[in-house]
């Protein structure tokens, strides 16, 4: 059947103006076989391998852009969580692991590489812990490398003794690392996902097959365009309708490119993790879907509720497109990265606790919060438990990624540049958690009967 | 499953002038390189050591076999080239489409349906074609983006398999 004029200039308009794009391609490699006794084997094995299997990644995606006409914009790998791969070695400094990763990466041409990775959740093995002391060093000394660590779960509970210790070892990281930039590289999780293409948690969980191709995709642009042309009149059945349909067509772009690019690779296709991603760049902000949606400015009373909408009417559009659909799928809120969220809390429209509450219903987490630099670890602590406390309540993913700017305090803004955006950094309040936070511990998982 | 590396560690405990590998083994670029200072040679059991084809693991290796993937939306049994669309936007100006068709009938290129609208002195021209067998999408993709220019037109060439996932189930 031929494509009608309407068809094809659809896709063209979502392509060239609505920046629709694939956000990445990650190549997801298990590295359980190189463990060694000897750390430096371990590392000589784990640069070995990656750059064996990754080195096609760039040019196949270059390929696939240019055969298609759709932007692949990032090439990424996601690697099995080092603590795992470093434990045979019973080293204490896992940085050269980390010098490793970053050189292999350099070598294939990819802007990032995940996976220095830890599950403490129920609590830490010898090489946990090593990696754990490791983070600040390896995001000084590398430029590619991105550390996640998972800290609950809804099984398992808040491991609060681990999350003392990952806000001070993001206070370190943010003190020594130039303009912070090391904590945008740093992440923690309640509910991890194993096949998430995106950084900084990308990383390939241990269910994973030897290597695996993911794609997210994503396309804030897209979507808004799609409501700005059904207008305010539309009831919200319309609206939720109106993100299902473009996020289906978004997903079978993914769906595509993730199935060729493997096919091409000789591996397996794993998932499309459909993502509104904003980006910087003017009209690809998930803020700006809000605002179409009704709201005035995001964080303004029935913020939250559209969210809820916005993110599950992505999940149902992306489900119904592919049998494939994975990782974290859903709209993600990182505040410096898009511009709305950028000017919605420059004018005190979005503060700390409403993004808090958008949070429980986003896909993801707090993600690239900028909080003062004199911010106390018990305060960060305080912060992180509670968005770990809503993920393992509602069962759902969530995620930190926060970043206190040395020199700054609230309302003051930090530059980085490129994707990662601006930040105006947020009050996290004056009172302490003083007495939770020296008390310790676990936070045990809640009951999975009687649910309200 | 056969030894996964060689490592420089390996290359020092070796005795004798050479190093005969397994089949799939990776020889880390740091064992290769202490090897050759060392003057000890490496050797796959076939002939001179080259780096293997990438194991993907067993998952990769079934996928493979287990022909056709999964289902394409709407195909066309007889569609046996590779198809594309070709759209045209610009300002208006005789000899356009003419200059467009020339450089589809140089890559023997056949044109399934073609429509064309104005609006004011603009036009845009959506071209449906089919490429031969063996025919080359980059070179023709190529050659029709070189045309136009600034002020004139512009030309963007898709892969029909784009239009096909996004707008059929």
């Amino acid at each position: 059947m031929p494509f009608t004029d309407q068809e094809i200039l659809e896709t063209l308009r979502m392509v060239e103006l609505e920046t629709l794009d694939i956000r990445t391609t990650t190549l997801g490699i298990n590295l359980l076989d190189c463990a060694d006794p000897d750390l430096e084997s371990t590392c000589e094995k784990v640069y070995a391998k990656i750059v064996h299997h990754a080195r096609d990644l760039v040019p196949v995606a270059e390929a696939i852009s240019a055969d298609y006409g759709v932007p692949i914009v990032n090439r990424r790998i996601a690697v099995t969580p080092i603590s795992l791969v470093a434990a045979a070695s019973g080293a204490e400094d896992l940085t050269p692991l980390a010098r490793a990763l970053d050189a292999a990466a350099d070598e294939v041409g990819v802007d990032f590489i995940g996976g220095f990775s830890a599950y403490v959740y129920k609590g830490f093995t010898r090489a946990d812990h090593a990696l754990f002391e490791s983070i600040p060093s390896a995001l000084r000394e590398t430029d590619h490398v991105c550390s996640s660590v998972a800290l609950a779960s809804t099984r398992a509970g808040i491991n609060m003794d681990a999350t003392r210790r990952f806000a001070e070892l993001v206070l370190e990281t943010a003190h020594t690392t130039e303009r912070a930039i090391g904590c945008a590289k740093l992440v923690c999780f309640c509910n991890p996902v194993e096949d998430n293409p995106f950084v900084a948690g990308a990383h390939t969980g241990v269910g994973e097959p030897e290597t695996v191709l993911n794609v997210g995709v994503s396309g804030p642009g897209a979507v808004r365009s799609a409501i700005a042309r059904l207008g305010p009149h539309a009831d919200l059945l319309a609206v939720a309708e109106t993100v299902k349909r473009t996020a289906f067509k978004i997903t079978r772009v993914g769906e595509l490119v993730g199935r060729e690019a493997a096919r091409r690779l000789g591996t397996v296709f794993g998932i499309v993790d459909v993502s509104l991603a904003p980006t910087p760049a003017v009209g690809d902000s998930v803020a700006d879907i809000l605002e179409l949606m009704g709201v005035e400015r995001t964080g303004a009373p029935g913020t939250t509720a559209l969210v809820a909408l916005l993110t599950d009417a992505v999940k149902k559009g992306g489900a119904m497109a592919s049998s494939s659909v994975g990782g974290l799928s859903g709209a993600f809120i990182p505040v410096s990265e898009d511009g709305g969220m950028i000017a919605a809390v420059r004018e005190g429209a979005l503060s700390l606790a409403k993004l808090e509450a958008m949070t429980a219903v986003c896909s993801v987490g707090l993600d690239m919060v900028a909080v003062p630099g004199d911010t106390s670890a018990a305060t960060l602590m305080g912060i992180i438990a509670d968005e770990m406390a809503i993920g393992m309540v509602n069962n759902k993913t969530t995620a930190v990624r926060i970043i206190p700017v040395p020199g700054k305090g609230p309302g003051e803004t930090i530059e980085w540049g490129g994707l990662l955006g601006t930040a105006i950094v947020q009050d996290p309040g004056r009172f302490s958690c003083r007495v939770l936070h020296d008390r310790g511990g676990r936070i045990p998982p809640p009951i999975q009967s009687y649910r309200n | 499953m056969a030894r996964r590396f060689l490592t420089v560690e390996d290359v020092r405990r070796a005795a004798g002038p050479e190093i005969v590998t397994e089949a799939d083994t990776l020889v880390t670029p740091q064992a290769l390189e202490a090897a050759r200072a060392a003057g000890i040679r490496i050797r796959a059991p076939g002939g001179e050591y080259v780096e293997p084809a990438p194991d993907r693991g067993p998952d990769a290796q079934r996928a493979a076999y287990a022909l056709p993937h999964l289902p394409e939306p709407d195909v066309d049994p007889e569609l046996t080239g590779t198809g594309a669309i070709v759209t045209v936007v610009g300002r208006n100006r005789p000899g356009i489409l003419a200059e467009i068709t020339t450089v589809l009938g140089a890559f023997d290129v056949n044109i399934e349906n073609i429509s064309q609208r104005m609006i004011d002195e603009y036009f845009h021209l959506v071209l449906t074609v089919d490429i031969p067998p063996g025919g080359a999408f980059p070179a023709l993709r190529e050659a029709l983006q070189c045309l136009g220019g600034e002020d004139d037109y512009a030309v963007r060439v898709m892969h029909e398999r784009v239009f096909r996932f996004m707008h059929r189930v």
